[in-house]
């Protein structure tokens, strides 16, 4: 099982969106797919109708008392499946330092969800916290969807310094271009001459488009109403290039 | 994912009344017909059937997609989207979970065509007010393309696909399609039938044997030919059988012998009086030897609806007794069956059958009817069966003791076979409409048997539980109530039986047999 976490410090960059599309292609591709949905705002779970509610709440899962197993729920999708939000990961940090050795307690609630599935993916929320620091331990790589700014740029520095500080060893930074605007002179520079992180193997970038806000409204995937469009192809690039990088060391 | 469920259908029925009865009953949506073309690929040596899977390519309007099926449990392994050729090695798909499953079985063999089939099918959905889908019901009817080119179809099923986290949803259609449809689930192989339909399973090189008859051939050579069927189809469920691939198999052989030993029985003025006694023997003893293991496999299948009859907290009671029945089914398997089916006694009897059947036939036969014209002994054969089953039935009341039943439920049985293995003898619509009326009865007489030898059987085995200290809390409780359950229903097929009966014997229903079995007036009275 590789598990990919859409991860971002900043908040609205497109995490949930790549992680929706993302998981949905993964599983179209054939791959047995879980997408888990840690944001308490629950939008990925509302993207695929299902109710952001986890019986025991984050308590539960963390005491093991119930399986994470049992709070699986399929989606419309063949093969995909997902762990809804719940209001209660708003205190994730809280709960986590009660926990012996808080800083893998994800890397160990998951593990045995590893002959099930081929991709886990991971919808986390936005900041640098205690839950975050728990992804980036079980997480193989962090998708990170990056807007072409100067400032969105630093922040990515910032974080690839923290986990190299942190020692993460096994994680890899993949970003990628998000919300790209043609129509903004600096982003179109910034795209055209990535540079650090991004700059090679550069996995692609989501440009910005209407139909990723349709998703909203249709509760469903882009690939699933908008497949022509220029996002839902730009996200099958993305998926493609990313499964290439991943495949490599 | 979890298992889907099977319900068969008569081939008979029509999948849009199914559909529309479903979307009637159960407030399902339904979306517009598919039609499928599905494609069967095996190394030449079935290195992915012995594994219990099978790759299939399904295309349709949708595109295409390959999967990596398990034969028993109706899950997917792995799958790709494709659209194209399937290559012969899977080094040529894109990469990922199914190239390296497929990499990993097949070694350096390449994949070869096995059989096509084509799928109609209905898709239905439940969905909640979020319009999100809790369980799937497909709708479908299997066919397939036979030697000739002619299309046939194979088989209809409903196929409830629970979803995972939404058990309840896919239960409330399982009961309501047990309950108020009357329909009972299958754990078949769906991949095993279709290949062996195909005349293409990996494990059994035989086609489906269709006996050719007519009435005006000798009888005891018509007899031989549907013998020697069931003789083949008994060495086609043997390796799967040894194997232990799959519950069918030993189901189909025991067919196979209860058929053969029920015509050596009924069409005894064909046979010589040894031959009949000395096979008759060998074929009652491997009745006897495969009967147990049949039994558990019964229990174990029977295992789901055994707790559904039991109050939901009380379920977890019946966990040792689950425990108890497989432990008994592999030991019985693999100490009596496997080794029985690789005994010498087996192989030579297979040997002698073998030679009696591919003997010359006899100019002037010492049995009285072994050359007189098939039509006419079978036809005068399964009149007097019928007639003796009225007068069978007619003399049980509700006071008779259960073994007068179970006669009658023998005699049925007998009569079944007579009509199935000569079924060419007859003219299809006439044949069909008497084998449902029969069927009807049978499934009567069925029910109350296996309630009973089941009640009886459960209470042995739970008693043994307790001897070994294997109870839980809960298991003493929940066996009771089961057994209540299964007594209460026997109750019910029990006083349903004269209903059942009176109709099977009603006067339209003597006409129809009458004119289907009785021996034409010109041939002289026996
Ligand atoms: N490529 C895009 N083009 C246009 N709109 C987009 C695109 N990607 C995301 N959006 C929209 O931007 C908003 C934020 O996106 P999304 O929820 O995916 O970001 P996020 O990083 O998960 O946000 P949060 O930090 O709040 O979890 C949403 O309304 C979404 O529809
Ligand atoms: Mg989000």
């Amino acid at each position: 099982m590789i598990t990919l976490a859409c991860y971002n410090i900043k908040g609205g960059v497109g995490k949930t969106a790549s992680a929706v599309n993302l998981a949905y292609l993964a599983a179209l591709g054939g791959a047995r797919t879980l997408l888990w949905d840690l944001d308490a705002q629950g939008a990925a779970s509302f993207y695929f109708r299902v109710k952001a509610r986890v019986k025991g709440g984050s308590r539960g899962l963390l005491r093991r008392k119930r399986k994470l197993e049992a709070a699986i729920k399929a989606t419309d999708y063949p093969r995909l499946d997902l762990l809804p939000a719940d209001f209660s990961y708003r205190n994730l940090d809280l709960l986590l330092q009660q926990q012996r050795k808080p800083g893998t307690r994800l890397r160990k609630l998951i593990k045995p969800l590893r002959g099930d599935y081929d991709y886990l993916f991971l919808d986390c929320p936005p900041g640098i916290t205690l839950a975050s620091e728990n992804v980036f331990a079980a997480a193989d790589a962090l998708l990170v969807p990056t807007i072409p700014t100067t400032l969105a740029l630093r922040t990515l520095e910032q974080l690839a310094a923290f986990c190299g500080d942190q020692g993460y060893p096994g994680l890899r930074l993949l970003p990628f271009f998000s919300m790209v605007d043609r129509r903004k002179q600096l982003q179109r520079e910034i795209v055209a001459r990535p540079d650090g992180l991004l700059k090679k193997p550069a996995l692609g970038s989501i440009p910005y488009a209407t139909e990723v806000e349709q998703m909203g409204l249709r509760r469903a995937p882009l690939e699933t109403f908008g497949r022509a469009g220029a996002a839902a192809t730009a996200y099958r690039q993305l998926w493609a290039q990313l499964q290439r990088a991943l495949a490599s060391p | 994912m979890p298992n889907a469920i099977f319900f068969p259908l008569p081939t008979g029925e029509r999948l849009t009344g199914w559909r529309d009865r479903l979307v009637r009953s159960n407030a399902l949506v339904a979306d517009a017909v598919q039609q499928v073309r599905r494609d069967f690929y095996d190394s030449f040596d079935g290195r992915l059937s012995r594994t219990g899977t099978m790759l299939e390519h399904e295309r349709g309007a949708h595109g295409g997609e390959l999967r990596l099926r398990v034969c028993d449990g109706q899950r997917v392994r792995a799958a790709l989207a494709w659209d194209t050729e399937v290559p012969r090695f899977p080094a040529a798909l894109a990469p990922g979970e199914l190239r390296r499953v497929l990499e990993k079985r097949l070694g350096p063999r390449a994949l070869l065509p096995l059989a096509s089939v084509r799928l109609r099918r209905f898709n239905l959905r439940a969905v909640d007010a979020e319009d999100k889908t809790r369980v799937r019901v497909r709708v479908e009817s299997l066919g397939l393309r036979d030697s000739q080119g002619r299309f046939r179809v194979l088989r209809k099923h409903l196929c409830v696909q629970p979803l995972r986290g939404y058990s309840k949803d896919a239960q409330r259609i399982v009961s309501c399609l047990e309950q108020d449809h009357g329909l009972r689930p299958l754990c078949a192989d769906l991949c095993a039938l279709i290949l062996t339909a195909a005349g293409s399973h990996p494990l059994d090189n035989s086609a489906v044997r269709a006996v050719s008859l007519r009435a005006d051939m000798r009888a005891d050579a018509a007899a031989r030919r549907v013998l020697q069927a069931q003789l083949a189809d008994m060495q086609a469920q043997e390796p799967g059988l040894i194997a232990d691939l799959d519950s069918e198999f030993l189901h189909d052989f025991r067919i196979a012998v209860r058929r053969s030993r029920s015509l050596l029985g009924e069409l005894k003025r064909l046979f010589p009086r040894s031959v009949q006694q000395r096979f008759g023997d060998d074929f009652a003893w491997l009745s006897a030897v495969t009967s147990e293991a049949r039994d558990l496999d019964v229990y174990l299948l029977n295992f789901a609806a055994y707790r559904r009859a039991v109050p939901a907290r009380l379920r977890p009671g019946l966990d040792p007794l689950q425990a108890l029945l497989r432990d008994k089914r592999q030991r019985v398997h693999s100490e009596q069956l496997a080794v029985q089916l690789q005994s010498r006694r087996y192989r030579a009897f297979k040997q002698r059958w073998q030679d009696y059947l591919d003997r010359p036939l006899a100019r002037r036969p010492t049995a009285p009817e072994a050359a007189k014209p098939l039509g006419a002994v079978v036809r005068r054969r399964s009149w007097r069966r019928y007639r003796r089953i009225l007068r069978q039935g007619a003399r049980i009341g509700p006071e008779s003791p259960a073994e007068e039943l179970h006669g009658l439920r023998k005699a049925c049985k007998k009569l079944r076979y007579l009509l199935d293995s000569f079924a060419a003898l007859y003219p299809p619509a006439d044949l069909e409409a008497a084998i449902r009326i029969l069927k009807k009865l049978q499934n009567n007489l069925g029910e109350i048997q296996d309630l009973e030898v089941q009640g009886v059987a459960l209470n042995r085995f739970a008693m043994e539980l307790r001897r070994r200290g294997e109870y839980n809390a809960n298991t003493g409780a929940a066996v009771a109530a089961l057994l209540e359950t299964l007594q209460r229903r026997k109750t019910q097929a029990r006083e349903a039986f004269e209903t059942r009966f009176r109709r099977f014997a009603r006067a339209g229903n003597q006409r129809l047999f009458r004119r289907l079995l009785k021996p034409e007036s010109a041939e002289p009275p026996r």
